[in-house]
């Protein structure tokens, strides 16, 4: 058997191994997994960040080494949050019941909601999609902001000292534009996901405030383009920039393709901002297991016992339980199950409830493989070839079409500006577990930060992160771009 | 004998993935330089073959055999050191310095035009950087001025061009894209285009753009600039990008009256989207308000190295047609 630590928390690494070590052993002896299943076996322990998220105590992995062979065990990944003293045995057990397809159904203890498929079409993202739509049910019902749920309190993106540096940078880039005579005559600028609008807000009132204090005219030029997927989100900004809206334009924009909305400022915009918007777009992984490379499937599904409890609850019958999620996230709230009030609680407690199951399936057609923008095989190829060896790995999807579909929006000399969760180094996916995981109703993962880097280079862009210093323990860092000469 | 409107691309064609990635293995030293050489032929013969099934009257050899629009030149001139371990990716610009005064030596671009010329019967055209973008690339550590480095370029390739032109390239184009960026040289500059050009008896053009690095604008602004300075440049044609800024810049030419030709661009190379021939007519017509037929050209904005071949191809094709159409408003 091989232990894997995939973090730095020394104590419960030290606790978990030496238990994980044990259970595996006895397990042995009771003949629930046999020598040459327990010597080829490879069991990680992960610390999950996010207290909620979709993982169960122990997970098994499965997969094939080559398509058309049997799928089989391949991992053991241990949630070592999770696990508590006495519970890993019976853990270990239903993991190894649900990676073996002849145990039985109350044994695997699951209901799935999909069939297996990338982490990019999963069900999860209709959730992510329907919460950031009915934004205000979820807070209704919870009585909680979202903004509330979020490391420190409220959005980095509100902090007034970061907001002054950015202003007084983007007024200086005028300033120099301006002595080089060629100050646009309108001076664009685009907020991708506009949150509550308060960011934006604030930053135009600092930069009102110093072009008035400098006499420079620059405000009046201002065109602010405020982008968003939901018009919810978008109403709800209105009030935080009701100083300027002779200057704002409120957009529903596809996050993902910016350019699909926005194509006639290609060239143009001088700053795109965005804080915390790629964590929350659609990701995928892979992995590189002994010099293969396989790509993570993912079936999401609900607990066996939580959906007979929540069939009871909800009053429908347990067959019924796929069908009725699916018009759940694909018909909306308000005619389902009655009246709105249950079909939010359903949705709370559903989302609650919802795990993914992994499996590995073989990477073997790297050339036809749809990716994301501004990847092909090659360059993935050249991108892992100086990467760790065994790997598991953001794709970063939506990130990187996000990111690609934005840099023909930048003037020669405006730059991007992504205030976010980054995996700045592939090494870094050695030592920890980089999500996805739940916040509230959205879902959450680090973005890969060192795979943007590479396809910006191609792009001619140079990348660069920041520590985002402004919060005492906060996680963000800054990406900024600059051209590639 | 060319037609009205004669047709020609910028310079490049479209350059296809497959060959990006052969050219960093050959830095990576795992294909030979004969093997890359046998490679840039096919590409260079394929592009020849693209312009004239496309219609185009004037051809180019695409320039499949440049990494980039400097380090092509700056490679070949003796006295510029290059630190060949610069580059990681093949269309990265070396890390070039001038020590010393340039010795004039032959820069070896002959072998390149008699190549295009013996698998085209087309007019061709041979495209070379003009002096004031490679002073800018290569770091000074010997001219008192960047204009004295500009002039001891532009006599190394005064001898090339006459060479060029002597071996039957009648229509050479200089690339000067960082006018744009650097209004503020054009006295110079224009002064170096001008040693570059003397005694050369071939038809000359100099391209002035915004910057086609990675595809992109490399600045904004106006063509206003350009004027009246660019009107000493003894040149015949000035080649500029209207298709994506639009014409307005256009009426320069009704404001400061010259011979000069004028390379139109009608095809946006910084945007993958196909024109239609209507536009491309358009654009055209736009041009004759101001310029009589017999002095516009037609071209792409710039370089179509950044566009993939489909639509590179296409783009052209579309610019053929949409000048047939206007050929035939004008009764050609």
């Amino acid at each position: 058997m091989i232990l894997k630590l995939n973090h730095l928390q020394e104590k419960t690494a030290a606790v978990a191994s030496q238990e994980v070590v044990a259970t595996m052993y006895s397990i042995m002896d009771e003949g629930k997994i046999d020598e040459n299943e327990f010597s080829r076996l490879q069991v990680e322990l992960d610390w999950i960040q996010y207290k909620k998220n979709f993982r169960d105590p122990v997970a098994a992995i499965c997969g094939c080494v080559t398509s058309g062979e049997a799928s089989r065990l391949l991992e053991l990944r241990v949630d070592t949050r999770q696990v508590t003293a006495g519970t890993l045995k019976q853990d270990v057990l239903k993991a190894l019941a649900r990676a073996n397809p002849n145990a039985s159904a109350q044994d695997q203890d699951l209901m799935p909601l999909e069939e297996f498929q990338s982490l990019r079409t999963s069900i999860v993202w209709k959730f992510n999609k329907l919460y950031w739509t009915r934004l205000n049910d979820w807070e209704d019902a919870t009585g909680t902001d979202y903004e509330k749920a979020l490391p420190g309190g409220q959005s980095d993106g509100h902090r007034a000292d970061a907001i002054g540096d950015s202003v007084n940078e983007f007024f200086a880039l005028l300033k120099e534009l301006e002595a080089k005579h060629q100050l646009p005559a309108e001076i664009f600028m685009l907020e991708l996901g506009v949150g509550t609008g308060i960011r934006f807000g604030l930053w135009l009132d600092k930069f009102k405030a110093l072009d008035e204090e400098h006499k420079t005219g620059y405000y009046p030029k201002l065109r602010v383009l405020l982008g968003d997927y939901s018009l919810a989100t978008l109403e709800m900004s209105r009030p935080a920039v009701k100083n300027h809206t002779d200057l704002c334009s409120f957009l529903v924009i596809d996050g993902e393709n910016p350019l699909k909305s926005l194509s006639f400022m290609r060239h143009k915009i001088l700053q795109v901002h965005l804080t915390n918007v790629y964590d929350n777009l659609p990701n995928e992984e892979i992995v590189r297991k002994d010099g293969r490379l396989y790509f993570v499937h993912v079936r999401a599904f609900i607990p066996m016992t939580e959906a007979a409890r929540l069939s009871a609850v909800y009053d429908f019958p347990l067959d019924k339980m796929r069908a009725t999620v699916q018009r759940l996230v694909e018909g909306g709230l308000d005619h389902h199950l009655g009246d709105k009030s249950r079909a939010v609680s359903f949705w709370r407690d559903i989302w609650s409830a919802i795990k993914l199951e992994e499996k590995l399936v073989p990477f073997e057609d790297l050339p036809d493989f749809p990716y994301p923008g501004g990847l092909d095989y090659t360059k993935l190829e050249d991108i892992l070839a100086v990467a760790p060896g065994d790997l598991r790995t953001h794709l970063s999807s939506g990130a990187l079409d996000s990111f690609v579909n934005t840099l023909p929006l930048l003037h020669p000399r405006g730059h991007l500006q992504v205030n976010d969760i980054f995996v700045t180094d592939f090494k870094q996916y050695r030592l920890g577990y980089w999500g996805p995981g739940k916040l509230e109703g959205s879902l959450l993962s680090w973005v890969n930060g060192a795979l943007l880097r590479e396809v910006a280079e191609r792009s001619g862009y140079d990348v660069h992160f920041a520590p985002f210093t402004y919060r005492k323990g906060s996680k963000n860092s800054v990406l900024y771009t600059t051209r590639r000469d | 004998m060319l037609p009205i409107l004669p047709t020609s691309m910028i310079g490049s064609y479209a350059m296809p993935g497959w060959l990006e990635r052969l050219k960093t293995e050959f830095f990576a030293r795992r294909i030979s330089r004969h093997d890359l050489d046998e490679i840039n032929d096919a590409a260079s013969k394929a592009a020849i073959k693209d312009q004239e099934t496309a219609g185009l009257d004037i051809v180019t050899d695409g320039e499949a055999r440049r990494d980039n629009m400097v380090d092509y030149f700056i490679e070949r001139f003796p006295g510029v050191q290059i630190d060949r371990t610069s580059k990681k990716f093949y269309y990265d610009f070396y890390d070039s310095e001038v020590q010393g005064k340039l010795p004039v030596a032959s820069l070896g671009l002959v072998q390149d035009f008699k190549f295009l010329r013996m698998f085209t019967d087309r007019q061709p055209k041979f495209c070379v950087t003009g002096p004031h973008c490679l002073t800018k690339r290569i770091r000074n550590k010997f001219y008192p001025s960047e204009e004295a480095l500009a002039l001891d370029i532009a006599k190394v390739m005064n001898m090339e061009l006459k060479a060029l032109a002597k071996a039957g390239a009648n229509y050479i184009q200089i690339d000067e894209p960082y006018y744009s960026g650097f209004p503020e040289d054009l006295p110079w500059a224009i002064r170096a285009l001008n040693a570059l050009v003397e005694g050369i008896e071939a038809r000359v053009a100099v391209h002035i753009c915004y910057g086609n690095r990675y595809g992109k604008p490399s600045w904004e602004g106006s063509y206003r600039y350009l004027f009246p300075a660019i009107l000493d440049a003894k040149v015949q044609q000035l080649t500029l990008e209207f298709a994506r800024r639009g014409g307005e810049d256009l009426d320069l030419f009704k404001q400061y009256p010259s011979k000069f030709e004028v390379g139109v661009g009608v095809i946006d190379v910084k945007n993958q989207d196909v024109e239609t021939p209507d536009l491309v007519a358009q654009h055209l017509r736009r041009a004759l308000e101001v310029l009589p037929a017999e002095r516009i050209w037609v071209m792409p904005d710039c370089g179509c190295f950044h566009l993939s071949r489909d639509v590179a191809f296409a783009k052209l094709q579309a610019m053929v047609e949409g000048t047939r159409m206007v050929r035939r408003e004008l009764g050609h």
